[in-house]
């Protein structure tokens, strides 16, 4: 059985003018456990809204989407909320840590999220990112590459079988972006999580094996099926 | 940071829901400090003006129905009740003129009085008032159910016949007098330093504290006053009033007596009803500070509103994030009811605060002034329920901003158009 699967997902946004305007039509998508899958398209095409609605943010006008083998249409919210805290890491393209909290207890309220938070844990995996030694400094007193790996090992904290990235490295330097990948895929890998990132820039989609051309996928115009495979 | 202070470990469900809840709102609030403060200061001088307002008007009227000395009334010249109370047991205002010495004596000899004490005034020493009276009020009157007056050991009450003083304990003191000090007496109310008796008076001496105007008085043998030089002679049987202490029902048949059928004096009786009417001439006043009061508390509560309104468009893309993270509505809803809890509870214990500082200030202002001593303020019901009312206030605030956060979707704060 597929990890993760789409079916028909279909959503429009009311327009300025009245108008429902298709943002995502993807007829079908799957991916396995642990794969790592890179969807590139430019900014705007509607890549975010689709992660939102794989993570139970948004709700689809039509289709299904299936996380390990549960059905998100079936959910009610807090169902979703407890899906998302438990099996899904989120990772934005500007951080968005909390800033009134250090790094690790952005870490330990991720945990708290998901039910029960672990000090050690928590350190444990701060440690991993390089960042043991800046575990009380506030989000603001750390560089971007640093708040990153920060926002990384958030989204990691509670082992979650969906990692989901949207433009994670959009805002680092390339010093910066390879570093970060390379901790989110190696950690993704070592924990057996499903990775999707989505990002415009070549430079990081080329890193993935498996990639995904999001004006393929998504048939707003059309009727493709798109299926993941390497490129 | 807070590794000490973070308290989540280990806690799970609602509990944990809660805790998030409560630790966003601290961090908020502490993001937040200047409003926060200028919140919580709003609310507590509301709530502090409020109950002051409340707490002050009752505990006046109390500390003035237990510092009228134990009398049931007052008999003097003819004129209002009023100032014939407030002038012969609070010590406040002019004589209304003066009683013939023959009137003492009808009414002693009244089978309806228990007790009866003439006064005298005219006198002052440093704007501390002089009392003519009898030491039969030293030995024999309760100012206090079941409570004689105390004199401080070594002292003594003064002799009916000597020009020798029984200083209250307040003017004691102030003046700093002591057993064995002399004095000169001065003419009249106030204090004219050209006005000076030639008379001496010894302090023989100092009464214990009661917390009453008693304590503000320098008390003299009738006589004393009746004949100091200067004053004048053809009035040396005359004096200012009369203190009673009445039987049962006889007030009734006194008042018919003096106040109805005579016209030569006025008993002023019951004593606790003309203090009353007293305060009421202050209703106004209570009112203002009242309404005054409650627009502060209107203005705590859209202060409330306004900084949880502020604190939400700030935290618009961190309640988005939480959401993402898996943070159920409540949890990010609760983080702003908690908030305005916390604010309103702070705001509650200032106005506790404020109330507290407020009833000692005019406490100390009324004991100063006319020696009305108040109780301590205390958290009793009132304060407790104006403390309830202001967490109402926060969560009647919080509501609005709640209700919009609850119904908001991810979709508006993460701009999903990406």
């Amino acid at each position: 059985m597929q990890f993760l699967s789409v079916e028909n997902l279909h959503l429009s946004f009311r327009s300025p003018n009245g108008k429902s305007q298709p943002v995502v039509q993807v007829p079908t998508f799957s991916m396995e456990h642990n794969q790592q899958l890179a969807i590139k398209g430019p900014s705007g095409s509607g890549k975010t809204t689709f992660l939102h609605m794989l993570a139970g943010v948004l709700t689809p006008d039509s289709g299904q989407v299936r996380i390990d083998g549960q059905s998100l249409g079936a959910m009610n919210e807090s169902d979703r909320d407890q899906l998302r805290s438990g099996m899904i890491g989120y990772i934005f393209q500007s951080f968005n840590l909390l800033n009134g909290f250090s790094c690790i207890e952005n870490l330990l309220l991720a945990m708290s999220l998901n039910g029960a938070s672990n000090l050690d844990r928590a350190r444990s995996l701060l440690d991993k990112v390089g960042l043991i030694d800046r575990e009380d400094h506030l989000p603001g007193q750390l560089s971007i590459g640093q708040q990153q790996r920060v926002a990384i090992a958030r989204a990691l904290i509670n082992r979650p079988k969906l990692v989901l990235a949207d433009e994670p490295t959009g805002n680092l330097d390339p010093t910066n972006t390879d570093r970060s990948l390379e901790l989110l895929r190696s950690l993704c890998k070592e924990w057996g999580s499903a990775l999707i990132l989505v990002s415009h820039d070549p430079r990081v989609i080329g890193k993935f094996e498996h990639q995904v051309d999001w004006e393929e996928l998504n048939q707003i115009n059309g009727s493709k099926e798109v299926e993941v495979g390497k490129q | 940071m807070g590794l000490k202070r973070w308290r989540l470990e280990n806690s799970k469900g609602s509990m944990a829901a809660i805790s998030v809840s409560l630790k966003l709102a601290r961090r908020a609030l502490r993001q937040n400090l200047l409003s926060t403060l200028v919140a919580v200061f709003t609310v507590s001088l509301s709530g502090g003006l409020f109950l002051g307002a409340w707490k002050t008007k009752q505990s006046v009227k109390l500390a003035f129905a237990h510092s009228a000395g134990g009398f049931d009334a007052v008999l003097g010249a003819r004129g209002s009740q009023l100032q014939l109370v407030l002038n012969a047991l609070f010590h406040l205002e002019n004589s209304p003129g003066n009683l013939d010495w023959e009137q003492y004596e009808t009414i002693r000899s009244h089978p309806g009085v228990s007790e009866a004490y003439p006064f005298a005034l005219g006198d002052n020493y440093l704007g501390y008032r002089l009392v003519g009276t009898m030491p039969e009020l030293f030995l024999n009157h309760q100012w206090k159910s079941g409570t004689n007056y105390q004199v401080r050991s070594p002292g003594r009450i003064f002799s009916e016949s000597a020009k020798e003083a029984l200083v209250g304990a307040e003017v004691a003191r102030e003046l700093g007098l002591q057993l064995g000090d002399r004095f000169h007496p001065y003419h009249g109310l106030e204090y004219n330093p050209d006005r000076k008796h030639n008379d001496i008076y010894l302090v023989v001496g100092i009464l214990e504290p009661t917390g009453t105007p008693t304590d503000q008085v320098i008390w003299i043998p009738l006589r004393g006053v009746q004949t100091m030089e200067g004053h004048d002679p053809e009035e040396a049987n005359s004096i200012s009033g009369v203190l009673l202490n009445l039987k049962g029902s006889s007030g009734l048949a006194l008042d018919v007596k003096y106040n109805k059928q005579g016209d030569r004096a006025t008993l002023a009786w019951p004593v606790p009803a003309i203090l009353s009417s007293f305060f009421n001439r202050f209703a106004w006043l209570e009112r203002s500070v009242a309404a005054l009061a409650l627009l502060m508390a209107l203005v705590g509560g859209l202060i409330i509103l306004a900084t949880l309104r502020s604190t939400m468009h700030e935290r618009r893309r961190e309640f988005a994030v939480l959401r993402c993270m898996g943070a159920s509505r409540a949890v990010v809803t609760g983080s702003i009811l908690w908030q305005s809890i916390l604010l309103s509870a702070f705001g509650a214990l200032g106005s506790w605060i404020i109330y507290f500082l407020l009833s000692m200030a005019v406490s100390s202002l009324i004991h100063l002034q006319i020696g009305v001593g108040m109780n301590l303020p205390m958290l009793d019901g009132m304060a407790l329920l104006t403390g309830g009312g202001i967490l109402m206030l926060g969560l009647v605030s919080a509501w609005f901003p709640a209700r919009k956060l609850y119904r908001s979707s991810l979709q508006e704060s993460l701009n999903p158009h990406g």
